[in-house]
């Protein structure tokens, strides 16, 4: 009998945790679909907020910049990623310790550290040299270098999952290095490259902090146009944008899920 | 072996290009009714040139079932010669010190000896992908000491098969044609006509991780020969099966190398494997060559302990003194007794192998009779292990236990306890160095 209360209780506590993580945002995603504007009741099931959305032009070029600036940050972060992950594999078998540390660092450090020191890095700079002003270039170096250390845990872990014979059997097959990497490492990663991806994707795309600190006047992106407009108060629009920017970001994420399952079962 | 010269100083551009569509065509293109006559042929011919010196009787037995498979067309086989081969990791120990070896053309030529013994370095160092210390390396009479695996016509069939996870078998071992920049019409035939000859059947288009160990050792061979390399590497591709399966791979390994009449270097810590399949054999210790020779040399007639204990068992004792007034027979003094010998060589210590001594038991009466016949040693049964085809033996013979094998023929087997001579033949009697 207390047997069976604990286990109600262990299931009670699990539905209070999915309450906790989901409630809130099933109220928004449900408030973006208000007839009225009142955040108090819901009068009925419309798209008039979506569609105020295609109107404002500050909106849909923030937008524009949410999306130009994950997907250059993440492609950047996929190349520099993929190859520190392929160095680290390749010299696994040497004391890496520090180099280790440095490139996971970013993974732990404090958002707002990080963008921090990176303001103040570039304002140096530019004060110095008149490059780099606060804008896109800015965010996209700032976004790659937190992006960088999860594409080359993944890249590496995918590595470690092979046989280190299979490098050798491609060169006793005659590839030349060049087509060790097209024929052979390239089409293994693809998974861990897809997922290196999207995750880095989600991950520009859903940063605020960083990007708060790194923007310039006329690179907003949808997270700080939504923090700029949510001074004035919560309206319906936010929600609106709030419940897209999270299916956009469940999507990519289940890919990766997807993709990662697969890759598992073979 | 002309043709081997004519490609010496060939790059591995123009090896690409020496084996043209047309020269190669007979058994792969023709029609099948054709196929078989073709094969007898081939086979005959093959015969001829390379099972002439070979002492393995399961080869003779290749000639029936070979004619109703499809045959790859021959090509010259390729000799290796090593020279002066040094090799070490670190600060440890030489993997390799001094090895200095040739390799005939289309033999079927074994590395055996003990993990660690730099074997495994050695079919590393053929195939390019370990670099030497010191030494030269000449396969088909090129020196490719310094070419890198991807530019060697050898192909290694590796431990663990390595076979790529993202390909389907026909595009693994269609990899290495894909590779050599062979066109994709030709690549397909003789990816089909390689899958024939090993009889993939409708595997071909299953994914690799669909396989068991004994397809994927299969494919991971029809994807070495598909390229027709001048040497093929074979890394203990067989440690990894049951013992059922191994046995049948190996007669039907052998069988396809004497078809083939490639040269095989192959490595393995399994004298057995090593015996059975094996034109000759190098047995390697530290880093350093035992002995090379045919099975029945290195088994018969080992160049030192190491090589008698590690080919199977062995009763080793020290000559203490050595008789040669006789001129028939030199008479040697060991713990056993006195032992009359025909031709022992000059070492200093006696081999006994186990099954080449017997048993006789001794009645009751003649026990306390001096040992008045050559050669036979009294003791007393310690232990008996029945084994159905034969019996192994501890006996105790002067203080000294010595293991004797005996086949059991359906007469008595001694029992344990049993007052017995253990028999030795004079002629195979043979001393090393220690």
């Amino acid at each position: 009998m207390r047997r069976g209360g604990f286990h109600k209780g262990l299931r009670g506590f699990w539905w209070l945790t999915l309450g906790f993580l989901y409630l809130p945002l099933i109220v928004v995603m449900l408030f973006s679909f208000n007839a009225s504007n009142s955040a108090a009741s819901f009068t009925g099931v419309s798209l008039r907020w979506y569609r105020r959305l295609l109107g404002n032009d500050a909106i849909l070029s923030a937008l524009g910049n949410s999306l130009l600036l994950a997907v250059v940050s993440s492609l950047l972060a996929l190349m520099i990623g993929t190859l520190i992950g392929y160095g680290m594999y390749r010299h696994r078998h040497r004391k890496l310790g520090w180099l280790i540390v440095l490139i996971y660092l970013p993974i732990v450090l404090p958002d707002i550290v990080f963008g921090i020191s990176e303001m103040t890095f570039f304002v140096k700079i530019n004060e110095l040299t008149g490059l780099l002003s606060p804008g896109l270039a800015t965010m996209t170096i700032a976004h790659v270098t937190f992006q960088v250390p999860f594409v080359a845990l993944i890249v590496y872990s995918r590595f470690v999952g092979l046989d280190p014979t299979l490098f050798e059997a491609a060169k006793d097959l005659y590839a030349t290095p060049r087509q060790r990497v097209q024929f052979f490492m390239l089409p293994t990663l693809k998974p861990a490259l897809i997922s290196g991806f999207l995750l880095s994707f989600t991950l520009s795309l859903d940063d605020f902090v960083i990007s708060f600190f790194t923007a310039g006047p006329e690179s907003a992106t949808l997270p700080i146009y939504i923090w700029s407009a949510i001074r004035k108060g919560v309206t319906p629009e936010i929600n609106a944008i709030a419940t897209l920017m999270m299916a956009a970001v469940a999507l990519a994420a289940l890919t990766s899920l997807v993709l990662s399952r697969r890759r598992a079962a073979s | 072996m002309s043709a081997v010269d004519g490609k010496d100083a060939g790059t591995p551009e123009q090896h690409m290009t020496r084996k043209p569509a047309g020269a190669r065509a007979p058994g792969g293109t023709h029609a099948s009714e054709s196929v078989s006559e073709h094969v007898g042929e081939s086979f005959d011919d093959n015969a001829g040139e390379n099972l002439g010196d070979t002492v393995n009787e399961s080869v003779g037995e290749s000639h029936g079932t070979n004619a109703d498979q499809p045959a790859l067309p021959r090509r010259a086989a390729s000799s290796i010669q090593l020279k002066g081969l040094h090799k070490r990791f670190g600060n440890e120990v030489a993997a390799l010190d001094g090895v200095d070896l040739s390799i005939q053309p289309g033999e079927f030529f074994t590395l055996l000896g003990p993990s660690g013994c730099g074997k495994t370095t050695l079919l590393r160092i053929l195939a390019g992908l370990e670099a030497l210390d010191e030494g030269q390396v000449v396969i088909g009479g090129r020196d490719v000491t310094e070419v890198p695996p991807h530019q060697r016509s050898v192909n290694t069939v590796f431990q663990s098969y390595a076979l790529f996870p993202h390909l389907s078998v026909r595009d693994n071992l269609a990899f290495g044609l894909k590779m050599r920049g062979v066109a994709p019409r030709e690549r397909e035939a003789r990816v089909a006509e390689m899958a024939e000859f090993i009889k993939l059947g409708s595997l071909i288009d299953r994914r690799v991780d669909q396989l068991s160990g004994g397809q994927r050792q299969r494919i991971a061979l029809a994807r070495a020969l598909v390229c027709e390399p001048d040497v093929l590497l074979l890394d203990e591709p067989l440690s990894a099966l049951d013992a059922g399966l191994r046995s049948q791979i190996q007669i039907e390994l052998l069988r396809l190398q004497k078809r083939l009449g490639m040269t095989f270097v192959f490595v393995t810590h399994d004298q057995q494997e090593a015996m059975v399949m094996s034109d000759r054999i190098a047995v390697l210790d530290s880093g350093s060559l035992q002995q090379v020779g045919s099975p029945r040399e290195i088994y018969e007639r080992p160049a030192n302990a190491f090589v008698a204990r590690f080919m199977g068992h062995a009763n080793l004792f020290d000559v203490t003194a050595r008789d040669d007034s006789r001129s028939d027979a030199i008479r040697l003094t060991t713990p056993l007794g006195v032992l009359t010998a025909q031709a022992p060589g000059t070492g200093s210590l006696l081999l006994l192998r186990p099954e080449t001594l017997d048993l006789r038991r001794r009645p009751a009466s003649e026990f306390e009779r001096h040992d008045v016949l050559e050669n036979h040693l009294p003791g007393r049964v310690q232990e008996r292990l029945y084994r159905g085809s034969h019996a192994e033996y501890r006996v105790e013979v002067a203080g000294v236990s010595v293991q004797v094998v005996v086949n059991n023929r359906g007469g008595q087997l001694p029992e344990v306890g049993d007052q017995v001579d253990v028999v030795v033949a004079a002629q195979d009697l043979i001393t090393l160095r220690g």
